[in-house]
């Protein structure tokens, strides 16, 4: 099968990548940019293992073929910290205890960005609802609920603290 | 192998044909990304047979789990802007083949006026597969489960069919012959979905049962639309379509004549859901017995009526 050339951001890098047309986002991410932070579970988009942030938006990488993502924007796990210093909803996973095994963690995180983006403050459904594509075998979830709250109060904390600066 | 060679030169050629003049634009004889609708039909009256429709990508996907590379071509709808465009008319709306159950979710047009789709398309899979699955590949598609199907039906939606010759609209219910087998030929394409805006007092009611709330294929789906007089006294239309209980999305139009000119109160809702049960074919399958489907088909009729009658009777408060 022919190769293509693509250009994508990645963690707010500028990319170009020879790929295929039968090469999914996900195996792009893995194998070839070898950022194995985003896992491959069911393959078939039930699990959220494989999800990354594209264009703004949560996807499944395994149900994305890499050509699609021509032009687009991406965020992997790999991408959300700043540098070693650990984004708020990773320090609040660690603190909560919300990691055991860690396979659904990168998703679970992701997800849980794009719920804080909304809502610092999400009640239980709307956490139940933004992780529903996210299956985790370990935790039974309620220290995940836990930790996500813990990281809108610290986004919230930081956000009115940036705002007081501001001023 | 000869006639092979000349037939790829003749895609190459084509190809190019394509791509001359735009920047960012991949383009190979496995992979056609098209701007204009114009310019897909032109690759499907060419390549018609031999290439996959890639919208969202949630389905067919997962249809080719493994086998990717079987695939000869793609032809990626990404690029065309207008196929995403939802827009409301005077008398009806025009959803665009490639809106997202996302935006299906969260237009506020389309929860207006169609509240019925607006929940369909947020019951569908999880944030992950609404952000990319489109209703053009809920509707193409056709899998008896396709959550939007019934909706669809139930609000007499029309899909514009494009050839490169010509284009026509075809009513939901006759465009589905069976599990996954639809009147749409090769060299077409779904681009629209055109909906008439219901009256003021039509009310609906979506009903999903399956094993778990999220990344569920339905067990089975129920879609009620009931239009109302203005006084909210007399039923003058209704239509009530079911999903995984037969080879394509059912309308159960025995309930009409039941219902139509009668007022609430007047209405059998157990006979009514005596009807329904009676009416659909379910199979056996991994997802729930013919037995159980009948049974819950009864009752979430007798539910989504007692749902649309309580919606009508705080409208008249």
């Amino acid at each position: 099968m022919s190769n293509i050339l693509i250009e994508f951001t990645i963690n707010g890098k500028k990319r170009r990548m020879q790929t295929t047309p039968s090469t999914r986002l996900l195996d792009l991410i893995r194998d070839d940019l070898h950022l194995t932070g985003t896992k491959e579970g069911c393959g078939k988009g039930e699990c959220g293992a494989c999800t990354v942030i594209m264009n703004g938006e949560l996807v499944a990488s395994c149900l994305v073929l890499a050509p699609q993502a021509d032009g687009a924007a991406l965020t992997t796990i790999e991408g959300i910290s700043n540098g070693e210093e650990l984004h708020p909803i990773q320090e609040a996973f660690i603190e909560t205890g919300a990691v055991q095994c860690g396979f659904c963690i990168p998703g679970m995180i992701l997800a849980a960005k794009k719920i804080l983006e909304k809502n610092f403050h999400p009640d239980e459904e709307e956490i139940k609802r933004g992780i529903s594509g996210n299956i985790c075998r370990c935790t039974g979830y309620q220290k995940i609920f836990d930790a996500i709250k813990l990281a809108g109060n610290k986004l919230s904390a930081l956000n009115s603290g940036k705002v007081g600066k501001d001023e | 192998m000869e006639e092979f060679r000349k037939e790829l030169k003749k895609i190459e050629d084509f190809s190019k044909s394509y791509s001359v003049g735009r920047k960012n634009i991949i383009l190979n004889r496995h992979y056609f990304v098209p701007q204009t609708i114009k310019e897909t039909l032109g690759i499907l009256s060419e390549y018609g047979r031999d290439i996959k429709i890639l919208a969202g990508g949630t389905d067919l996907l997962v249809q080719y789990y493994d086998q990717l590379y079987e695939v000869g071509s793609w032809l990626d709808l990404r690029n065309i802007e207008e196929l995403r465009e939802v827009k409301i008319h005077k008398k009806y709306m025009v959803i665009g083949a490639m809106a997202t159950h996302t935006q299906l979710e969260i237009s506020e047009e389309i929860q207006k006026y169609f509240p019925v789709l607006s929940q369909a398309a947020a019951d569908i899979g999880s944030p992950q597969i609404r952000n990319r699955g489109t209703i053009g590949g809920n509707i193409v598609n056709a899998s008896p489960a396709g959550d939007l199907l019934p909706p669809l039906m139930a609000y007499q939606a029309q899909f514009k069919l494009v050839s490169a010759k010509k284009e026509m609209l075809i009513p939901a219910e006759e465009f589905f012959l069976g599990p996954k087998k639809t009147i749409l030929k090769s060299n077409q394409l779904l681009t629209q979905i055109i909906l008439p805006l219901p009256t003021k007092k039509t009310y609906g009611s979506w009903i999903k049962i399956g094993k778990r709330k999220a990344l569920i294929i339905a067990t089975i789906t129920l879609a009620l639309v009931v239009k109302m007089d203005e006084n909210d006294e007399v039923i003058e239309d209704v239509s009530v379509c079911l999903g995984s209980v037969a080879p394509t999305p059912v309308e159960i139009k025995e309930i009409k004549e039941k219902i139509i000119g009668k007022n609430f109160k007047k209405l059998d809702f157990n006979l009514l859901g005596q009807i329904v049960e009676d009416k659909i074919s379910p199979i056996d399958d991994i997802r729930g017995t013919k037995e159980y489907r009948k049974d819950v088909a009864r009752e979430i009729m007798i539910n989504a009526l007692e749902e649309v009658e309580l919606s009508s009777r705080r409208a008249v408060k």
